[in-house]
């Protein structure tokens, strides 16, 4: 965990209303792992608006790493505007982030939505690092256009065998990022694990299917944050042990759970 | 060299920075980030005599220039902060002020009983304004900061059980706050610590919902601090104690108009979220301030406002 000013390297537009931050920091770029984020401070005096803003990592190198973010806000407003060459104020990494241990002959399913694609681009990057067979990676991707598909191309580049589907049925299968999924499922028998990010009903639908299929699955949840390292306790998501049910803090705790965990 | 100490009570502070209770968890959330020894001192999240979950979520949302809170006081219980926590912060050796709660005097009386017989600490803020839990067994109940005469009795009862330095925390939803910090003075407070957040709310208007699952919550941030600055001045015209000024101090400017208005020392709260170095940096930019100001003393400085 740092805070430092962040040299801006690259802002791009990558999909309508969606930009990719590139950002210098090697000591934040060296620990991040994927899974976990940073907290960006967006105004220049902090005061509208007053918090940071969360974003996970898409990429992590040796001296930059960068975020993937959609225009959704003042905040993101002011971060789109930031130039090359300009600094903003970084604290971070933040969170737990996914488990990328375990067997390399394991199929590893990473299922996205939307601005929760981003760090399964990060843990698919790892996962090869860590000589994973790229033919056990299987990624399952969710927008409402083919424009929304964030990262469809990158993913490709991997080598990953993907799996896509819109909501207007533009690229990919028409409908929900599950029902492929549930196909997929349904059709292999290996030792499987699921790792999954993006809006709430998607995470609770694939929590379910993990369950039915007895398959392991870690979620990344997203929760209203001021601080970002388990100060406020603001980030609050209830999680079950048993019939013991408590508030857990998703920024310190998480963001990544074990789906079991979580009281949908 | 510039002099920083202040005192609350018998309490010798190095300087006059401390941080604001639930806003700096038990002090060890923040160690990557600064070296928490050369704070003034740390307020700690408050505690309860019972562990709390708090409340479900939606606990946060922004507001212009502010936030609103509803945690709902989530903390482990005194038992387990007295085993966890508490070693933690006394190996910093520097002031530290536990907060603490109850929703009837017999449980401040049981907190404070139970944290002397530990010790290892230097002192008790004790929380009279968190609006965030419901207060007393009957629906009529109210929060002690609300009522003069419900001040007096907690702190009495506080202060019949220790001789360490005790603080009481004032909310600002009062109609005179003067009266509330003499309330407190005469109960036997060392000082008054003010002000805890406003009681406020945030409407979601496609929903209709309030956005807190509390309904209201806490206001804090820099859009409280001209009220709170004005409540600092009034409450310090009013008691012989030190009043220790808290509300959205965000840099050293902020924390230089409350020691002007009349405060001994101040609390850093909503900014250590944003900025987990802002106790540290604004301690670092007081020092400045003074030497370009050819201020020795920090004493100079405390309650110097020149109102004509």
């Amino acid at each position: 965990m740092f805070r430092q000013k962040c040299l801006v390297v690259k802002q791009e537009l990558t999909a309508p209303g969606h930009f990719t931050l590139t950002l210098r920091s090697p000591r934040i770029s060296k620990n991040a792992r994927p899974g976990q984020f940073v907290q960006i401070q967006c105004a220049e005096d902090s005061c509208d608006p007053l918090l940071p803003r969360p974003f996970s990592f898409l990429t992590a190198g040796s001296s930059d790493f960068s975020v993937l973010y959609q225009i959704v806000g003042k905040g993101t407003e002011l971060l789109a505007r930031k130039k090359k060459g300009e600094e903003v104020w970084i604290v971070g990494p933040l969170g737990n982030g996914f488990s990328v241990s375990g067997s390399k002959n394991r199929l590893a399913l990473l299922v996205g939505g939307g601005v929760g694609i981003p760090p399964l681009y990060h843990l698919a990057q790892e996962l090869l690092k860590k000589k994973m067979n790229k033919k056990n990676i299987h990624v399952f991707l969710g927008a409402r256009n083919k424009s929304l598909l964030l990262c469809e191309k990158d993913f490709d580049r991997l080598g990953v065998d993907l799996h896509l589907a819109t909501d207007d049925g533009s690229k990919g299968r028409k409908g929900f990022i599950t029902e492929p999924l549930e196909h997929f499922l349904a059709a292999t028998g290996d030792s499987r694990q699921i790792y999954t990010c993006g809006p709430t009903p998607m995470l609770k639908a694939v929590s379910r299917l993990a369950a039915r299929y007895k398959v392991p699955c870690e979620v990344s949840v997203e929760e209203p944050m001021a601080c970002g390292f388990g100060a406020c306790l603001g980030c609050a998501i209830e999680v079950k042990k048993g019939e013991t049910k408590r508030f857990a803090i998703a920024c310190c705790e998480g963001p990544v759970f074990n789906s079991k965990d979580i009281v949908w | 060299m510039v002099n920083l100490e202040t005192r609350i009570g018998k309490l010798k502070l190095p300087n006059p920075i401390l941080v604001a209770s639930g806003t700096f968890g038990h002090a060890k959330e923040f160690e990557k980030f600064i070296d928490l020894k050369k704070l003034g001192g740390i307020v700690t999240k408050t505690i309860t005599v019972k562990p709390r979950l708090g409340n479900p979520p939606v606990r946060i949302v922004e507001t212009p220039s502010g936030m609103l809170n509803a945690i709902g006081l989530q903390n482990p219980g005194v038992e387990k902060f007295i085993e966890e926590k508490l070693p933690y912060l006394r190996k910093l050796k520097i002031p530290i002020l536990v907060s603490i709660m109850g929703y009837r005097v017999e449980e401040l009386v049981e907190l404070t009983h139970r944290l002397e017989k530990s010790g290892g600490f230097d002192g008790y803020e004790v929380n009279l304004s968190c609006p965030n839990v419901s207060y007393g067994s009957s629906s009529g109940a109210v929060m002690f900061a609300h009522d003069a005469s419900m001040i007096e009795a907690a702190i009495s009862a506080v202060r019949k059980e220790t001789k360490k330095t005790v603080v009481a925390k004032l909310g600002p939803d009062v109609s005179d706050i003067g009266k509330m910090a003499q309330a407190a003075e005469r109960a036997g407070a060392d000082a008054v610590s003010l002000i805890n957040t406003f009681i406020a709310m945030a409407i979601d208007i496609e929903t209709r919902k309030p956005v807190l699952a509390n309904k209201t919550g806490g206001l804090s941030g820099p859009c409280i601090k001209p009220i709170a600055v004005r409540m600092v001045w009034e409450a310090a015209k009013k008691v012989k104690i030190p009043v220790i000024g808290i509300g959205g101090i965000m840099k050293t400017e902020d924390a230089v108009e409350f020691l002007i208005a009349g405060a001994a020392a101040v609390q850093i709260g909503t900014a250590n979220f944003i900025n987990p170095c802002a106790s540290i940096e604004v301690l670092n930019g007081l020092g400045n301030f003074m030497k370009k100001n050819k201020i020795k003393n920090i004493r100079e400085l405390i309650g110097s406002i020149k109102e004509n």
